[in-house]
């Protein structure tokens, strides 16, 4: 219990202001959790690790939870998470039911938070225990299962795995680093970019300008409009939500949070995936679905359950393996390189007070996440309304002051926001996927050395499948997921022939929708 | 039979130019993958483009072009003066301070849609302030290195 003594009453108010920026964040349409962590970076920088970590998890729990408002209000997802929320959000708040839709998320939210908080603490440690035994060639396996199972898991596998193989080349940039074993020769450049460029593009420079400008530049595109000007937020008519909404629906509530939980430790997949996938259960499995999409409580309990479990889902990977589970903990990833902490196999048990401070964090965010919103739901709704022309010169410029302080004071690495702002803006652009993309680059060093390791050390091709039985358990895990992939694009196929021979014209239906947008 | 297997997947990597091992692998994976993108995805769009159906992104798609570019060269001239300015007062962070508002002025008015007199005197405000704010708690309260 010594961790008790690391919690101060900054630590706590760290936590709830994080909740509260996020859920700010979350609530503005087109900012996002993983934004939110982005910008807020440089604030961490003076904190030490555990209020650092306090601040950000608030911003991830609050992020995630805040999409609910707009998509509830407004019928736009703040987060690409609450997606499936909109369904039968709107349609509540159109009867004049916004705040009642919205209590019922925000106590979704909350549950979903807190189970998956539980599996985290739970499954996490024996996760870590039992990789801590991997060589080179299982953590080499790992790395690849994580990019086949973004890759089959997108729209597209075949565009997955491109984005993925794009990010991993990005990261071999630079040089061959003699403290991981290397010749210390650079490659991938011209010699002039050696001085800017030796040891590769700074990861953070890098995710913040992939999540924070080319997020502005694609709004910049569409002339930044506010256009909520003639929409008029219609919240609520005496509120009308109790408890007894949730009565028999809580094995939905249940369910929906163990989907959500199991989605997230699922490396690379966005949030959307998540509640989709809760949200299809839940049309299939009840008795009763011929209301959802019309205004139904349990679409909405579905939906955002669902959302707010990948937190703790996605922070399994990150913990136990060092691969991050989602586009926000690969943020986070670099917050804890910043304080000089690897994650991987060994940081919780090196790491214990550190990881019941995080445990910590994470419940009381989530608990503060439903007080806020619970109470305040009224005043929260209103940020919806900020207008971006005030925002985003903002953003650029907390963007700025994150990328050049990281290094102490590197311009380079404020042009690396440029740069991979553009790229970030391009690559949505041609309908590349951003989330492989920035997995492949976060573990595509370590993948090389593995990789290369594991070569030098035995030689042969065949030892990626000899070296042990998990190794063989591996292959067999990389292999299902890939023909899960294959198969489920056949169906998806065969469902559109299908659709196309059916309608002759083109009515776009509420299934399809779900489906393009991860 | 399994020794020829064996020694056809054996392999010596040679230290001084292991640093081109795996990225010569990866760019014939992506080499193939481009590939594969082409026939199965490229090929198909173009066709539909020809046929009208589709637009090519970013060159065929309606776009605000005036805030787009704006927006890009503001950022440019926004990085490129913060470092010039910043080297006349070195290690102050009044480079960042005095050009991130000359940017949040400029990008502001730029992102307006109604210039009513309420509007702009909000942006000039936010202008001052904001940068103001982020520069006293970061510089000064975190001592965080600026520009």
């Amino acid at each position: 219990m010594d961790f008790l003594f690391l919690l101060d009453i900054t630590f706590f108010l760290l936590a709830g202001l994080g909740a509260l920026i996020g859920i700010i964040f979350g609530a503005i349409p087109g900012m996002t959790a993983t934004m939110a962590v982005a910008v807020c970076l440089p604030l961490t920088y003076a904190l030490g690790l555990h209020h650092g970590l306090a601040l950000l998890l608030g911003l991830y729990v609050g992020g995630i939870s805040g999409g609910m408002v707009p998509a509830v209000l407004l019928n736009i997802p703040g987060t690409p998470s609450s997606i499936t929320t909109t369904f039968d959000g709107y349609p509540m708040a159109q009867k004049g039911e916004g705040e009642k839709a919205l209590k019922i998320c925000v106590v979704a939210s909350v549950v979903g938070g807190l189970i998956s908080a539980a599996v985290l603490f739970l499954f996490a440690p024996l996760l870590a225990d039992f990789s801590i035994k991997f060589s080179y060639v299982e953590k080499f396996l790992i790395i690849l299962l994580a990019l086949s199972v973004i890759a089959s898991l997108s729209s597209s596998m075949l565009i997955g795995i491109f984005s993925g193989v794009i990010g991993i080349w990005l990261s071999l940039i630079g040089d061959y680093s003699i403290s991981d074993g290397g010749n210390g020769k650079t490659r991938l450049m011209f010699d002039f970019m050696e001085p800017y460029l030796f040891e590769g593009f700074s990861l953070l420079p890098v995710l913040i300008g992939i999540f924070g400008i080319s997020t502005i530049l694609l709004e910049a595109e569409k002339g930044a409009k506010s256009g909520l000007v003639n929409e008029r937020i219609k919240i609520s008519r005496g509120g009308g939500f109790s408890l007894s909404v949730f009565n028999g629906r809580l094995t939905n509530l249940v369910r929906s949070s163990f989907i959500g939980t199991f989605v997230g430790m699922l490396p690379g997949v966005g949030g959307s995936a998540a509640s989709v996938l809760a949200y299809t259960q839940e049309k299939n499995l009840t008795r009763d679905s011929s209301q959802m999409g019309k205004g139904a409580p349990q679409g909405l309990i579905a939906s955002e359950s669902a959302n707010n479990a990948l937190t703790g889902g996605a922070l399994i990977p990150l913990l136990s393996l060092g691969i991050p589970g989602d586009s926000t903990t690969a943020v986070l990833i670099g917050a804890f390189t910043l304080q000089g902490i690897q994650v991987g196999p060994l940081f919780i048990p090196e790491n214990t007070e550190t990881w019941y401070v995080m445990m910590t964090a994470l419940v009381f965010a989530n608990i503060v996440m439903f007080f806020l919103m619970f109470y305040a739901i009224k005043y929260i709704a209103k940020v919806v309304m900020v207008p971006k022309h005030i925002l985003f010169p903002i953003i650029v410029m907390m963007c700025v002051v994150g990328a050049y302080a990281i290094n102490y004071g590197i311009m380079f690495d404020v042009w690396t926001l440029l740069i991979f702002g553009i790229l970030g803006y391009l690559v949505q652009k041609i309908g590349l996927e951003v989330a492989p993309l920035i997995i492949g680059f976060i573990l595509g060093s370590q993948a090389e050395i593995y990789f290369v390791k594991s070569l030098e050390s035995f030689g042969t091709y065949s030892i990626f499948f000899t070296r042990s039985p998990i190794a063989v358990v591996l292959w067999g895990l990389i292999v299902a997921s890939v023909m899960f992939a294959i198969v489920m694009g056949f169906k998806s196929r065969a469902r559109q022939k299908m659709e196309l021979t059916q309608v002759t014209g083109s009515t776009p239906t509420a299934s399809g929708k779900g489906h393009d947008t991860n | 039979m399994e020794s020829g297997l064996l020694s056809l997947l054996s392999i010596s990597i040679d230290f001084e130019t292991s640093h081109l091992f795996f990225p010569r692998i990866i760019h014939w994976i992506m080499a193939g993958l481009l590939a594969l993108i082409l026939v199965t995805k490229v090929a198909p769009f173009m066709v539909a483009v020809k046929r009208g159906e589709r637009t090519i992104p970013i060159v065929g798609e309606a776009r605000d072009n005036f805030r787009f570019f704006g927006t890009l060269v503001l950022i440019v001239a926004y990085f490129y003066f913060m470092a010039v300015v910043g080297d006349i007062f070195p290690y102050t962070g009044y480079g960042f301070l005095m050009v991130s508002m000359a940017f949040v002025l400029l990008m502001s008015l730029l992102y307006l849609h109604d210039w009513t007199k309420k509007a702009i005197t909000i942006v000039v405000v936010n202008a001052i302030v904001a940068p103001s704010l982020a520069w006293f708690v970061l510089a000064k309260l975190f001592t965080i290195t600026l520009p």
